[in-house]
């Protein structure tokens, strides 16, 4: 098993022994409880995820005799230094939310720029 | 310009990081002197009661939103990849919307003192239903809640990015059991991050929700609960805690090893301790809330009581990794070993109101605000700038003036422990926090007189600090790219970095590659 899925599946046993030892002592209180549980299963469902994204994954990082020399010519994609359109979601959201307080026309305009922004960025990322 | 606005690469964002927090830092620090001076003399009026609630609402907001948090995500931004060997964050893109939601939420926060009523005047906790009262906090609090709702979704989507670099793109034999101390601390953070910070955002939508939309979650007359604020706030506000100081763990660990010119002590027990760490402190979050009377005191007592083990083991560590080394007192290792002082202080009160019989008296006193500066403003604080000497050479490739950076750990380290040492004593005497203005009672002239005195003094020594950085920068003196003698990767590369990091990666075959590579 790979560490970060040891990670995760011992902070979902962490979550749990939390959960029961809060609901034996403080269960009159049950927000508590609750968000105990949420936080719980979110952590076993991504304990869960990264067990199956473990079956598919090849990481250099975990070869501890394995150099760049072995490594070398693998394609790790492109990294993109520059693109528009962050700043321009970050202005989208904003906007987004001034909008749903004070006007209701901001707000539409808001969401229309932020959702091209967001289709602009995936075909800019699709292209790379 | 345009290159600024438009950097997805993850070194350029770092470092966008740092002059934001470090601007948001400025605006916050003056309004601590306004603090200092508001209350430099009993009944004093210079400022008004509604402005100075908005004063102190902001700084505290400033502070741990905007600055200490940030910081160290940021520095992480540019850091992290450096140390696993990463040509860039996993998703650069997301990393440059979660710089721009974060600045653009700071912006929006401080742009409250310009509307109509003034900015937010609720405290950094906003609790409800006194934040659900329209008059008298109006935009301004919406600007508030809809900067720190940004601040807070910026963080969730860098925790993730965070996560997924080390957990995926380390570099051949880069284990994580070779990883530094520093990216360890990020991966815990990351982590207590997913867990607790979604309870922000939805707790900050429900607030929206009961302004502006009609809805009753927090307000009794209709059903409501307050005390459900509480619970949300704080399931994320504690952990909150530990994602302002983690990541200074692991500066200060990485600096105390390389100037002390030794391996970390108990590499193991330190990453353990931090995952115990982050753990614990997802079950102490109503020790805030001791003094409602609605929650299990003995439980979260307990927990309480429990961080200070694994707490108690860095400490070892650190110390161990010093024992019978050959220790180099420089700025940034000056200002590593302020931390332990002061923290060691803000820890040591930090069991004392753990205890509720003790927290029922010092609640909301100047005691508890004596308590979280020495965490944060003594430990975080006094680490940011043991980080600031320590990475600026790697960072900017110039490295800052070691004589004015002496007298400015010095006159931080005087003014700091004479600004909030007597909030002890205040906090004893009675003196609530919040409080725009007080009687000349018991020793409160006094002890206020000499924390602004103190206050004075760091703003004195923050100056020393602005000027280090330009002269340091105007003398532009190349460094080499491993000036301190560190170990871990970024010191195997130039200094600054060049666009994806390493024009070759060294073997890596042990925890300290960079010394490996100046070895052979």
């Amino acid at each position: 098993m790979k560490t970060f899925v040891g990670l995760f599946f011992t902070s979902t046993g962490f979550g749990l022994a939390i959960l029961i030892a809060y609901w034996f002592i403080g269960h009159e209180e049950t927000t508590g409880t609750v968000l105990l549980a949420i936080m719980t299963s979110a952590l076993a469902f991504a304990a869960t995820y990264a067990v199956i994204a473990e079956r598919n994954a090849r990481l250099d990082g975990d070869g501890e005799k394995l150099t760049p020399e072995d490594t070398k010519g693998e394609d790790l994609g492109i990294f993109t230094t520059q693109s528009a359109y962050p700043i321009l979601v970050a202005l989208s959201v904003l906007f987004m939310l001034l909008g749903i307080l004070y006007s209701p026309l901001l707000a539409f305009v808001a969401i229309v720029a932020l959702l091209l922004c967001l289709w602009r960025l995936g075909a800019e990322s699709a292209r790379i | 310009m345009i290159e600024w606005f438009t950097a997805t690469d993850h070194k350029k964002i770092g470092i966008m990081y740092i002059v934001a927090t470090m601007t948001f830092f400025v605006a916050a620090g003056i309004l601590a002197m306004m603090i200092r001076a508001q209350l430099a003399r009993p009944d004093n009026a210079l400022l008004s009661a509604q402005l100075y609630n908005q004063i102190f609402t902001l700084h505290g907001t400033a502070m741990i939103f905007f600055v200490i948090a940030p910081f160290g995500l940021g520095l992480a931004n540019f850091i992290v990849p450096l140390q696993i060997g990463a040509p860039d964050m996993a998703f650069p893109r997301l990393n440059a919307t979660s710089l721009w939601l974060f600045i653009l939420g700071g912006i929006i926060m401080f742009l409250g003192f310009a509307t109509y009523g003034g900015a937010s005047a609720n405290g950094w906790t906003n609790y409800a239903p006194l934040s659900e009262i329209s008059e008298g906090t109006g935009a301004g609090n919406d600007f508030w809640t809809i900067g720190v709702l940004m601040a807070g979704v910026s963080t969730i989507l860098t925790a993730v990015n965070l996560t997924t670099t080390v957990f995926l793109l380390r570099a051949p034999g880069m284990t994580m059991w070779r990883v530094p101390i520093f990216t360890w601390e990020i991966v815990a953070t990351s982590l207590l991050i997913l867990m607790a910070f979604p309870s922000l955002t939805a707790v900050l939508f429900m607030v929206l929700i009961d302004r502006h939309l009609g809805g009753h979650f927090f307000d009794p007359v209709y059903g409501g609960n307050p005390i459900l604020y509480q619970h949300l706030f704080w399931f994320f506000g504690h952990p909150e805690v530990y994602v302002m100081i983690l990541p200074y763990f692991g500066i200060v660990t990485e600096v105390i090893a390389t100037f002390s010119h030794k391996p970390v002590f108990g590499y193991v027990g330190l990453v353990l301790a931090a995952f115990a760490i982050a753990g614990l402190s997802i079950g102490v979050w109503a020790h805030h809330m001791f003094t409602t009377g609605a929650v299990s005191n003995p439980f979260f007592s307990a927990v309480s009581f429990l961080i200070a083990v694994p707490t108690g083991v860095k400490f070892v560590n650190w110390i161990g990794t010093m024992w019978k080394g050959s220790l180099e007192f420089t700025t940034a290792m000056l200002f590593s070993l302020g931390f332990l002082f002061n923290f060691l202080l803000g820890g040591i009160t930090g069991v004392m109101v753990a205890s509720p019989p003790i927290d029922y008296q010092t609640h909301d006193s100047y005691f508890i605000v004596h308590h979280f500066h020495y965490t944060l403003g003594g430990g975080s604080m006094f680490a940011l700038f043991s980080a600031l000497f320590f990475w600026f050479p790697k960072i900017f490739g110039v490295r800052l003036n070691e004589t004015l950076g002496k007298w400015f750990f010095w006159l931080m380290f005087i003014g700091f422990n004479l600004t909030f040492l007597p909030m002890a004593f205040m906090g004893i005497e009675g003196m609530a926090r919040r409080v725009y203005t007080y009687p000349n009672v018991e020793h409160l002239a006094l002890l206020n007189g000499l924390a602004t005195a103190g206050g004075a003094i760091m703003g004195i020594a923050f100056l020393l600090f602005i000027a280090n950085v330009f002269i340091s920068a105007f003398a532009n003196v190349p460094v080499p790219s491993n000036p301190w003698g560190g170990y871990s990767l970024e010191w195997a590369t130039s200094s600054p970095p060049p666009e994806h990091n390493f024009e070759t990666l060294p073997p890596i075959t042990s925890r300290r590659p960079a010394l490996d590579l100046m070895n052979t």
